[in-house]
């Protein structure tokens, strides 16, 4: 398939100076905005005691650990800032992300040992979940480091129980192995009730010799039986039995590796745990990255920096997405799917390191005269007409056809609204397109580069489309909410406004209250608030957008569960006609 | 040969980023029309020097109206 896939067409132009100039506003915007979340991840990577404090008791910090094991400069770090909880310690207190480990894609995370000896916090489980996910989504290895002191106590009511409370990872975890995928998990320090099972639902459990698992630890087992309240004597038999215990905890490597052997290595040395990590991802299916490459890996024909004055700050201000496309792909080359149709969606084959994977994108500005072709107004970029729901029907499902993992970019306001656009049947279409996602079954994932909005955030590949969404990435540009500010003001109030008018009183109250939920709007969908409740994974810096491109077309193609030999794809020779 | 650089749409004009006598080249932003809630860039069909702008900042242009004189 040399034809098609070793050099496809060329894409972008050059940025010109007047762009440049231009853009020189918006370029300060996002580098401060980049600034600015930076700032936070470093928070959050400093939370609790200083690394100093834990490797003075002869620990690495969870950081540490990563650092060791993983191998250099293929970290890329998910839900940095992600705590929908709101917890005073900055965290849901487990730190993940891709990265590769002997040359192996593996989901990795680990409890951070610095806050509370890694305890179970808020919003915890919900963050191991959307890791479990990824793992199950993309296929591949799920490797814990666990150092978990069990719940936090006085919070447990926000975590302990519920359908996805936490205990619901250990069923994650059996899911995951009954699909084949490994879970490996690292054990260090006391890990009591909670953080036994931690350490137990994985596959293989390699312990450091310090380590312990068990059903109860210190704690419970010394204060088991309640009598009613306490006094001074029984404080006074807890101290006794609780240094006993502290002395001997349970569940010890003496336990778990002599007598049960739950643990199948145990190792004198923190790093010796990781090694043997790194021995056992040796030891896992995966598929050379050449199986898959279709053409050798190039760069972008132009500067990723580029993106910084391409995509504009300003919400308001059009720009072309192609151009921020071709500096992301391989060799800043593609096959774009029927161009003449859906001019306002970008769909086309690109390859990301050698390998073929299907991009969707929002195309931006005004579409041309007679678009839509079904009513008497102008067509702009970023909302979702006729053509193009159909467009991106056809391409996912060729994708899906193909075995090609699809990476969409979202900048949309919405799919078109009004009489003429139901009769397009958009409202149809929408739902086709969940559809097609939704029978696909290859991985895919998003990147927010600026507005997500209303059900079109939902139907472009969306972390809503949970079962095919990998992980979905913002950018200091991104802005997701149901609509506008200004929008949600006027549908909450032009009904009150009505009202104050015919009744005589003043409409300036209205109009505060207007200006206040545009504002509310406004602060509630801001990158940082975003990565803080969930709605994206991470907010990447642009310029290492394409770093995570590749790290997920990696670990898309490390093991896929079907696949379509190059020369049975069809949507090529659609494409070539 | 002068060559018309016409409004693709109805809107505002927001702003004319060339002057008189400039030269520009094929692509190059010339004018930004405000339409539909967004701010839309004009750009040059051919390489060229401005010999006539017929619009500012403000005016309201309707489709295919002329903006720009390029020779």
């Amino acid at each position: 398939m040399k034809p098609y896939f070793e050099k496809m067409d060329d894409f972008g132009k050059e940025l010109k100076k007047g762009r440049i100039k231009r853009a020189a506003e918006s370029v300060e915007n996002l580098n401060k905005t980049e600034g600015l979340i930076d700032d936070l991840k470093a928070k959050v990577k400093e939370a609790g005691l200083p690394t100093e404090k834990i490797n003075q008791r002869g620990s690495m910090t969870v950081w540490q650990r990563i650092e060791y094991l993983v191998d250099a400069d293929s970290w890329h770090p998910l839900h940095s800032l992600y705590n929908p909880l709101d917890n005073d310690e900055g965290t849901t207190n487990v730190v993940d992300g891709l990265a590769q480990i002997e040359g192996r894609w593996a989901v990795v995370i680990g409890f951070d040992n610095k806050v509370m000896a890694g305890a179970w916090l808020p919003g915890q489980s919900e963050n191991i979940l959307r890791v479990t996910d990824l793992a199950a989504r993309l296929n591949i290895p799920l490797v814990w480091l666990v150092n978990c002191s069990g719940a936090k106590l006085p919070e447990q009511e926000k975590f302990y129980a519920n359908r996805r409370g936490a205990g619901t990872p250990f069923y994650r975890h059996a899911e995951l192995e009954q699909a084949g995928i490994p879970v490996l998990a690292g054990i260090y320090g006391t890990n009591p009730a909670g953080g036994g099972y931690q350490g137990i639902s994985p596959t293989i459990l390699l312990a450091h010799k310090g380590a312990n698992i068990a059903v109860g630890g210190v704690g419970i087992v010394s204060g088991m039986a309640p009598r009613g309240g306490f006094d001074v004597e029984m404080l006074e038999e807890l101290i006794e039995k609780t240094r006993e215990f502290s002395a001997t905890p349970p569940g010890s490597v003496d336990t778990h590796y002599d007598k049960t052997g739950f643990f199948s290595h145990v190792y004198e040395e923190e790093t010796g745990v990781l090694d043997g990590i790194k021995e056992y991802m040796q030891a896992i299916p995966a598929y050379q990255p050449k199986f898959f490459q279709v053409a050798e890996p190039k760069e972008p024909a132009f500067p990723i920096d580029d993106i910084y004055s391409l995509l504009p700050f300003n919400q308001k201000e059009v720009y072309d997405f192609d151009e921020v496309l071709a500096r992301l792909v391989d060799g800043s080359e593609h096959m774009e799917f029927r161009p003449d149709y859906g001019p306002e969606m970008y769909t086309g084959m690109v390859k990301i390191n050698g390998m073929l994977v299907g991009c969707i994108g929002n195309r931006q500005g005004y579409l041309g005269k007679d678009y839509p072709e079904y009513g008497d107004y102008p067509g702009i970029g970023g909302k979702l007409y006729r053509q193009g729901l159909i467009k991106m029907n056809e391409f996912v499902t060729l994708c899906g056809r193909d075995r090609v993992p699809v990476i969409w970019f979202q900048d949309t306001s919405g799919i078109d609204v009004g009489d003429d656009a139901e009769q397009a049947e958009v409202l149809g279409l929408g739902q086709a397109l969940i559809y097609s996602i939704q029978q696909t079954d290859v991985p895919m994932m998003l990147v927010v580069l600026r507005k997500g909005s209303a059900a079109a955030h939902y139907v472009l590949g969306g972390p809503t489309a949970n079962r095919h969404n990998a992980f979905t990435l913002g950018t200091a540009a991104t802005e997701i909410a149901v609509m506008h500010g200004e929008t949600a003001a006027v549908a909450t109030y032009a009904r009150r406004a009505i009202k104050e008018k015919d009744a005589g009183r003043p409409l300036e109250p209205v109009a505060e209250k207007m200006n206040e939920l545009a504002q509310q709007y406004l602060e509630n969908s801001k990158p940082a608030f975003c990565a803080h409740h969930g709605m994206v994974d991470e907010i990447v810096n642009l310029k290492d957008l394409r770093n995570y491109l590749k790290a997920f077309a990696g670990a898309a193609y490390q093991n896929p569960k079907s696949i379509c030999p190059r020369h049975h794809m069809i949507m090529p020779r659609i494409i070539k006609g | 040969m002068a060559t018309n650089v016409e409004a693709p749409l109805a809107g505002n004009i927001w702003e004319v980023l060339v002057k008189v006598g400039d030269s520009v080249e094929e692509d190059d932003e010339l004018v930004i029309i405000e339409a539909l809630k967004m701010e839309n860039p004009v750009y040059a069909p051919a390489d060229g020097t401005v010999k006539e702008i017929k619009v500012a900042k403000g005016d309201v242009v309707e489709e295919d109206d002329i903006l720009i004189i390029l020779e």
